[in-house]
Order: C-alpha cells, then sequence, then structure tokens
C-alpha cells in the first residue's frame, strides 16, 4: 500500500522533469551503415519510426548526462542522401552531426565534403564528427589518419556497427556536446530560440501554479 | 537419409532451381531439377524463398542451402523473366569499391546493401555472446599511424 501512495509523485515527478530535448542528425552516403549504427547503440531500445514520406527514420532515446534527464531524437535518412542534399528541415534545430563513411569505400569519404558544405550552410557552429566506419572489415583502416576531419577540426571515431567498437562511446560524447550547444549556442539565432524556450518554460510553471491555487477561471468559449 | 548440397543454381527454361547434391549413404552425386511454380516478374523473391526452403518436397534436399542463396536465385529468374541478362543479374550483386552508390535505385542498392551484410553478420557481436561488451572501447593510438593514400590528389576540403 504506502508502495503505492509512494509511486504516485513519483510519476507525477516524471512527466513533468523529461528533461532536455536534443536533435541529433546522422549524415553520409549511401550503406555506410548509418542505421547499423543506430541499431547498434539503442540495442533494445530500437524502435525507429518510419516517415517514409520524409524518406526519413527517426529514433528516441531517453538518457540521463550527470543527474539530467536528456531526450535524444537521431534522426536518420531513409534513402533521401539518394539527392546528394537533404531537406532544410533535416537541418533545423540539430544540435549535433554525426557523419559517417565507410572505409572499404574511398567514394564515401570523399563525398563528406559535400554533406559537410550543406551542414555549414544550414547549421554553421553545431558539434559534428566524423565516423569512420566498418573497421572490423579492414583493421588496418584504423591505423591510418585521415585528414578531413583535422582539417575542419572534427574529431575522427573508429568504428564498427558489427562488432560494437567505439559505438556508443562515439555517441555518448556527441549527446553531450548536443546538450552543451543547446545550453550554450554559438549561433545568434539558436541564442534566440533558447531565450524563447525558457520564457516557454517559465510561462508554463506560472500557469501551472495558478492552476494549483484554484486561480484559473475556465472560459466558457473552451467548454 | 540425408542428403549434401554441393551446388546450386538456376535454369532459365522452365524457370527452375538446380541442385548438385550427394546422397550421403551412396555417396552418388545426384541431381535435382526444382521447377519454380506460380512465380512472375512481380512475384516476391524473398517468400518465394522462404516457400522453397519450407517445401515438404524439397526441404531435406535444400537443408544446407541458405534461404538469402536461394532468395538470390529467385532474383535472378525474376530478372530473366523482366528481360534482363544473366551479366546484369550477377554484376547487380557485385560490390564495387568505386561505385557511387547513392546513384542506384532501391532494388539495386538493396542488393548491394545484402552482399554487404554478408560479412557484417560475419562480424557481428550478439548480445548473447558471452564476451559481448556494449561499451566497446579500443584506443587505436596516434603515434602508430599512417597517412591515407585516400587524402593524396590534395582536393578542396581534405
Amino acid at each position: 500500500m504506502a508502495n503505492d501512495v509512494g509511486s504516485i509523485p513519483d510519476l507525477v515527478q516524471k512527466k513533468h522533469d523529461v528533461g532536455e530535448v536534443v536533435k541529433i542528425i546522422c549524415l553520409g552516403d549511401s550503406a555506410v551503415g548509418k542505421s547499423k549504427l543506430m541499431e547498434r547503440f539503442l540495442m533494445d531500445e530500437y524502435r525507429p519510426q518510419q516517415m517514409s514520406t520524409y524518406a526519413l527514420t527517426l529514433y528516441h532515446h531517453q538518457t540521463t548526462i550527470g543527474n539530467k534527464n536528456v531526450v535524444v531524437d537521431f534522426w536518420d535518412t531513409a534513402g533521401q542522401e539518394r539527392f546528394q542534399s537533404m531537406h532544410p528541415s533535416y537541418y533545423h534545430k540539430a544540435h549535433a552531426c554525426i557523419m559517417v563513411f565507410d572505409v572499404q569505400r574511398k567514394i564515401t569519404y570523399k563525398n563528406l565534403y559535400n554533406w559537410y558544405k550543406e551542414l555549414r550552410e544550414y547549421r554553421p557552429e553545431i558539434p559534428c564528427c566524423v565516423v569512420a566506419n566498418k573497421i572490423d572489415a579492414d583493421l588496418k583502416m584504423a591505423q591510418r589518419s585521415f585528414n578531413f576531419g583535422k582539417k575542419h577540426g572534427l574529431p575522427l571515431y573508429y568504428v564498427s556497427a558489427a562488432d560494437g567498437t567505439n559505438v556508443v562511446k562515439m555517441f555518448r560524447d556527441m549527446i553531450k556536446k548536443a546538450l552543451d550547444y543547446k545550453q550554450n549556442p554559438r549561433d545568434f539565432i539558436d541564442e534566440v530560440l533558447q531565450e524563447l524556450e525558457n520564457f516557454d518554460l517559465e510561462k508554463k510553471e506560472e500557469n501551472s501554479e495558478a492552476d494549483e491555487d484554484g486561480l484559473k477561471t475556465e472560459s466558457p468559449e473552451f467548454v | 537419409m540425408s542428403f549434401e548440397a554441393k551446388r546450386c543454381g538456376v535454369q532459365f527454361n522452365p524457370p527452375s532451381i538446380v541442385l548438385l547434391y550427394v546422397h550421403t549413404d551412396t555417396k552418388k552425386m545426384r541431381k535435382r531439377i526444382i521447377p519454380v511454380r506460380s512465380f512472375s516478374k512481380y512475384s516476391d523473391c524473398s517468400l518465394a524463398a522462404e516457400n522453397l526452403k519450407n517445401h515438404p518436397r524439397h526441404r531435406d534436399y535444400l537443408d544446407r542451402v541458405s534461404q538469402s542463396q536461394l532468395e538470390k536465385l529467385h532474383i535472378i529468374l525474376r530478372d530473366h523473366l523482366q528481360g534482363f541478362s544473366l551479366e546484369h543479374s550477377l554484376a547487380s550483386f557485385q560490390l564495387n569499391a568505386d561505385e557511387d552508390l547513392n546513384k542506384l535505385d532501391d532494388e539495386i542498392l538493396a542488393r548491394k546493401k545484402g552482399q554487404m551484410d554478408k560479412l557484417f553478420e560475419m562480424n557481428k557481436k550478439h548480445k548473447d555472446d558471452p564476451d559481448f561488451v556494449y561499451d566497446l572501447e579500443v584506443d587505436f593510438g596516434k603515434k602508430s599511424q599512417e597517412k591515407c593514400s585516400w587524402d593524396e590528389e590534395s582536393d578542396d576540403g581534405f
């Protein structure tokens, strides 16, 4: 019984404390393993939401960073990369970007530059990383230095979606960076958006307080 | 009585799957021709392969033939019904590291991904494996690194 009573405030607490929401996008050529990486990171949580009209797959992930709840929306392409370009809404309000290439196919590495240029048109400041995937297929490639990341000041991760090498580390690092960016945006528009979001939250809190005090009057036209 | 599949192929006319197998009792090599029935250029190859794999009259013979190989053979048969050459079909399964896969249609891309998946599945660590580590970190070190030849042509951005 005591447990039952105890669990109610818990539920309420959870509802109000969904935490920060960040959006992380994946970029890269067809068949470099973007979805396989998502699947490896999310494991049992892997329940993609296919939006085939938009050639888009969304994944929802909940985690804690420090003692903060964070909700991550991962955006993955579902064939849209075929057009060598993504719809602007893909980039809209993204807080971090994961760019993937296949160490077995040079063309996917060379195409990183096109993806990067497009990313920076829409999101000049968000944290971004380069992911060298499929190193299980050719371990020698993990002993190679790739200049692209260095040139643009982006961290490089050698990963394998198949055996799991560095997948979780890469995702966790990027979630932290996305959160950090959201809280300290370096882009003017983002700063404004963050201010608006805080403003919204304050307003909501005021409303709910008013609610508790029974001050809220119901407007008849909504009944 | 059991059968050891040796080779598996197709015959276009009439559309059939051809199996060479050894009878384990007699050690004799035999050939079995399995006509592919109610199969058209619109058929679902994955389903057709599954049905054949579980077919009561053929399943014992096909025990050692993977469903993905049967699917591939059905794709070749369907390509033929659609008027594509055998060369086209075989090339569509080949991985070519220089090919831009962004330019392929869904169907051909799926075939390439199917090929890639074979290696993926071979190297895949499953979460039920005793040595599975979810958060596997490997530090490849920076000291022993060589420059990658992919950076040699000095294009913009690299």
